[in-house]
């Protein structure tokens, strides 16, 4: 993958960019209100990913996403209702630190953006969403995922995809009723998880389903991500007999985890990611093949029954060479989102495009779900994860039954061993 | 005569300047002060006594979860429960300081055990649900109430955050004139020799430690009515540690204005590298990291250091 | 019970030789420059990268690549002493350990501006290998990793024992004012010091490969712990760090089977600061260290 598909605009950095750039930081930021209404022939969204630091891997991913459905909507003549304006992305790196979220959002705002897109970790959303609501400008987020980040009475906020609540309780719950589909009795559940704001809020979850579910939760192993090895947490979670081990982590720790469980023969019905950064991931089922075969993971997804997904993946493919993951689809989908609500506002004023995000109906989209729309703290209503597992090196919907591609196979003989 | 009137005219643009910003510019002020006001809480202990901490997060979090506490569980507003922060991390201080100087860790030795320190904490709070574990804390903020430190607006934060910073530098200004300053120094140039001259090393470090991290603590609570959320490695986090002692050194170590200084070069160094190659993933970092090595090389006793030996005859009377 | 103790130490001894080489190298060069080098993380993430792409592009297996890197680090190594470090030997010792810090941030930013932030992984055939001991598991590349690290530190203790340039650097070391009076290049020891120490680091770097994964802050993984081993071995004290790895894997090991939650950092940082406070000298040094 080569670099240029990182920044729409972005051009070889000479010396003039560089002087300009420079002198006219402070000069830009002074002017910028008056900017923003001065063009009518482009709409300007902020996007705010902390394309630098711990998670710069998956931004990345997100982020091409944007640019993708930016690049689609722009070819395909813009905005219709603002007389073909184009969608022009201001990027922002918030490097996952909360002071960098406030500062960048305020940036972005001067510089008259319509909404902000972002930002990523639930951590910066925290403060990030005071910078919006104050400002009243639109903020669609994406990729985060703790529950309580809509809470508050906020008016500009939106989420389209499922929150951590959803992705457990549709997860765990469809892993149930498979295992019922299979005659299987799970009685006993183990979940490892990292021990940030998104596997913290994850395990809470699977814990307190534990009793409305039917299942013992046996052990629950918070762990640091940047451990180096985990076979001595692993044990504990093999000697605790459970039937399925959910993994609720980001990309490194989670490969070692299922390398580690494969070694240590875990002795389980399944290996079940819960919102895993891996274990749907292409590039890692594609790195380890036999390793991923069979791996389930409850994650947001694409709808593989829609042929419009099948056209956006073909051009993701071309352009970046390689295969979407969950997060090109957020990325891609929340933009569609805010063009919808831009051609209803037939307008670039903040609060009319906040207006019509709020009235979102938008059934042509690539997602698992109904149509998207939001309530009145700003959540998909129907916003569904999917559960996926990897057959054949690809990893296929295997519920909810209306978009399943295959038959699971459950429960999965290698983990048993 | 122009080393009286500078100070007090920067204080004057500080003061008048702000409500004519764009919202831009005023987050990047308010994290100038910020951290300036951090690396003055550090350099008491640090700059002045020599004493190197690696782990000033340790009374940060102390501070920030705190008042944060008091306020979601008993209402107690801020202002007070960052008084209480501030003694809680101050105790923290004593001890820890109490057990690093009593065995006589000096130098990389105290560095090392101080950020150790910060770490347990950290991994504390993660553990610890009644604190809110890694889920951290929110503080609700639903409009002006200026009586529990939450404003609609960033300016009366930017005061704030104005005031403080004043004020430690004032109080680093009192403390570098007082009997304290001058053992300090001792201490920091020669300990052994402090001692023989009769200079009661392990209390004056003592109290250094214990007032850097009660006013520390201070900015705990801060941040955290300010970013409305706090959590385990935010908080406790090497971040924070590192965001004190680096406009500390960069302006100058054991001088009054150092920290503000070094702050307002650092981030607006970092805003403009981000500014110049936003799009390219890392390269501001990357350009970061060499300015810095820059800096430290060419400026050894950082900003003020550099502006003394250029002015040689006032700079030996501070 | 038992089989999950056992397990446990296993694994641990395991981890544990890996620290132990990332440790001596930094011990190493804490022992000569007196410095905390924050930047030793990022220099293994440097090896790691290196031995990846040896990998990828001639197709050289993680374990010979060394052979390369480790040289190619000892350069390295040198160059960032002589450059950054050595020009600054009389700025305060505080300085000296912000420069490593600056270090680290430029290294760990150029390999995301170089390869992304994408997670690598090199895959050899012996990369899933393992067997079992009474049930206890044995992965073979982490075994040949602590094998590995272990012999490695020997032979570098041996080399510091009984060469010229050794003798020079444990002088330097332990008598620095001596070492300069019986004439010993300081500065140029100091390079090689830090030399050898990256080169350690990248040739752990290089032991990992094969079971863990290449990104740009992969270095944060080694980088505490290693701090941690320094001070229960001693630092300064090479093969005091060895050991220590040992005790730092053991101890995080046990914790993790044992202990709720993640809890397993506060065993390895509780020992940390006892054992400062206690022997600041190390777990086996006698002399002073203060």
């Amino acid at each position: 993958m080569s670099n240029d598909q990182r920044d729409p605009r972005r051009a070889p950095i000479g010396r003039r960019r560089f002087l300009t750039t420079v002198g006219a930081a402070s000069a830009v930021a002074l002017a910028a209100p008056a900017l923003g209404r001065a063009q009518a022939r482009e709409v300007k969204v902020g996007y705010m990913l902390p394309v630098t630091g711990p998670l710069a891997f998956e931004a990345q991913l997100a982020l091409n996403g944007l640019l993708l459905a930016v690049d689609e909507i722009n070819g395909a003549g813009g905005i219709k209702s603002l007389g073909g304006a184009k969608i022009t992305l201001l990027p922002g790196d918030t490097q996952n630190k909360v002071e960098l979220g406030n500062s960048e959002a305020a940036r972005l705002i001067d510089q008259g953006v319509t909404a902000l897109i972002g930002p990523f970790s639930s951590l910066v959303a925290f403060s990030v969403r005071q910078v919006t609501e104050k400002n009243k400008t639109p903020f669609l987020l994406l990729a985060t995922v703790a529950d309580n980040v809509l809470e508050g009475g906020l008016h500009y906020c939106f989420r389209m995809q499922p929150n951590a609540r959803a992705m457990a309780t549709l997860t765990v719950s469809n892993m149930m009723e498979m295992a019922k589909n299979a005659g299987v009795a799970i009685k006993r559940v183990a979940i490892m998880h990292e021990d940030g704001n998104f596997g913290t809020t994850m395990g809470n979850h699977v814990e307190a389903f534990a009793g409305k579910m039917g299942y013992e939760l046996v052990q629950r192993v918070p762990y640091n991500l940047r451990s180096p090895d985990f076979t001595a947490e692993l044990s504990k979670v093999k000697a605790a007999r459970p039937d399925l081990l959910v993994i609720s982590g980001y990309y490194g720790d989670s490969k070692i985890i299922a390398e580690t469980a494969a070694k240590l023969r875990i002795g389980v019905h399944a290996l079940v990611g819960l919102a895993n950064a891996a274990y749907s991931n292409p590039k890692f089922i594609a790195d380890n093949r036999e390793l991923t075969e069979h791996l389930f993971d409850g994650n947001y997804w694409h709808n593989p029954q829609s042929p419009r997904a099948r056209a956006v993946f073909d051009a993701y493919q071309k352009r970046f060479s390689s295969t979407m993951s969950n997060h090109g689809v957020q990325g891609y989908q929340v933009l569609y989102v805010l063009k919808d609500a831009l051609e209803r506002a037939a307008s670039t004023d903040r609060e009319k495009v906040r207006e019509a995000i709020s009235k979102t109906n938008l059934t042509d989209h690539i997602l698992t779900q109904d149509a998207i729309r939001f309530d009145e703290a700003g959540e998909n209503v129907n916003a569904t994860p999917a559960l996926l597992q990897v057959q054949g090196g690809k990893p296929v919907v295997v519920g909810p039954a209306r978009f399943v591609e295959a038959k699971p196979v459950f429960p999965v003989p290698k983990w048993k061993g | 005569m122009a080393g009286r009137l500078g100070p007090l005219l920067a204080v004057a643009a500080l003061a008048a300047v702000p409500p004519l910003l764009p919202k831009y510019v005023l987050e990047v002020l308010i994290s100038v002060l910020f951290f300036g006001y951090l690396g003055a809480c550090w350099n008491i202990l640090g700059g002045y006594g020599g004493q190197f901490s690696f782990g000033h997060a340790a009374f940060f979090g102390i501070g920030a979860y705190t008042s944060t506490l008091l306020f979601l569980h008993l209402g107690v507003t801020p202002w007070l429960g960052m008084v209480a922060g501030g003694i809680l991390a101050a105790a923290f201080g004593l001890f820890a300081g109490y057990l690093s100087f009593r065995y006589g860790l000096r130098g990389p030795y105290f560095s090392l055990v101080t950020l150790a320190f910060a770490e347990m904490l950290r991994v504390i709070a993660v553990n610890w649900k009644a604190v809110g574990s890694s889920l951290g804390l929110v503080v609700p903020n639903r409009g002006s109430a200026p009586v529990l430190f939450l404003f609609a607006d960033k300016l009366p934060y930017y005061y704030v955050i104005l005031v403080m910073a004043l004020g430690a530098l004032a109080i680093t200004r009192m403390i570098e004139r007082s009997r304290m300053g001058y053992a300090l120094a001792a201490i920091r140039e020669n300990e052994d020799a402090a001692e023989a001259a009769g200079v009661d090393a392990l209390s004056t470090k003592l109290a250094a430690m214990a007032l850097s991290s009660f006013l520390t603590a201070l900015g705990g609570t801060f941040y955290a009515q300010y970013f409305a959320y706090i959590d385990p490695s935010l908080t406790f986090g090497p971040a924070i540690s590192i965001g004190g002692l680096l406009p500390a050194i960069v302006g100058g170590a054991g001088t009054v204005a150092g920290p503000l200084l070094g702050s307002f070069v650092l981030t607006p160094i970092s805003e403009l590298t981000r500014a110049v190659l936003r799009g390219r993933a890392g390269a501001d970092i990357m350009l970061y990291g060499l300015i810095l090595i820059l800096v430290i090389s060419f400026l050894p006793n950082g900003l003020v250091g550099w502006f003394r030996s250029r002015r040689p005859a006032a700079g030996r009377a501070a | 019970m038992t089989w999950l103790f056992l397990q446990a130490v296993v694994s641990g001894l395991l981890l544990g030789g890996v620290y132990g080489l990332v440790a001596s190298g930094l011990s190493l060069i804490f022992g000569v420059l007196r410095i905390i080098n924050f930047a030793h993380g990022a220099v293994m993430m440097l090896g790691m990268y290196a031995s990846y792409w040896l990998f990828v592009l001639v197709g050289l297996d993680p374990y010979l690549s060394i052979l390369v890197t480790g040289p190619l680090f000892f350069v390295l190594g040198m160059l960032i002493q002589r450059i950054v470090i050595e020009p600054n030997r009389a700025a305060a010792e505080h300085n000296q350990l912000l420069l490593t810090l600056g270090v680290a941030l430029f290294f760990e930013n150029l390999a995301l501006v170089l390869w992304q932030g994408d997670f690598r992984t090199v895959r050899v055939w012996y990369s899933g290998a393992s067997f079992l001991v009474a049930d206890v598991l044995v992965e073979v590349p982490r075994l040949i990793a602590a094998g590995g690290a272990v012999l490695i530190a020997l032979a570098l203790w041996g080399f510091l024992r009984t060469t010229d340039a050794g003798k020079a650097i444990r002088a330097l070391s332990e008598e620095p004012e001596g070492a300069r009076l019986v004439g010993i290049d300081v500065a140029r020891i100091r390079g090689v010091a830090f030399g050898i120490g990256s080169a350690c680091v990248a040739v752990a770097g290089a032991l990992v490969t094969p079971f863990f994964y290449v990104a740009p802050d992969v270095g944060e993984s080694f980088n505490i712990m290693a701090f941690v081993v320094v001070v229960l071995g001693g630092m300064g004290n090479f093969l005091g760090a060895l050991v220590g790895g040992f005790i730092v894997g053991l101890a995080e090991s046990l914790g993790a089977a044992f202990l709720p939650g993640s809890l397993k950092q506060l065993v390895v940082f509780g020992l940390f600061v006892i054992v400062l406070l206690l022997r600041p000298e190390g777990l086996f040094g006698a002399r002073r260290g203060r």
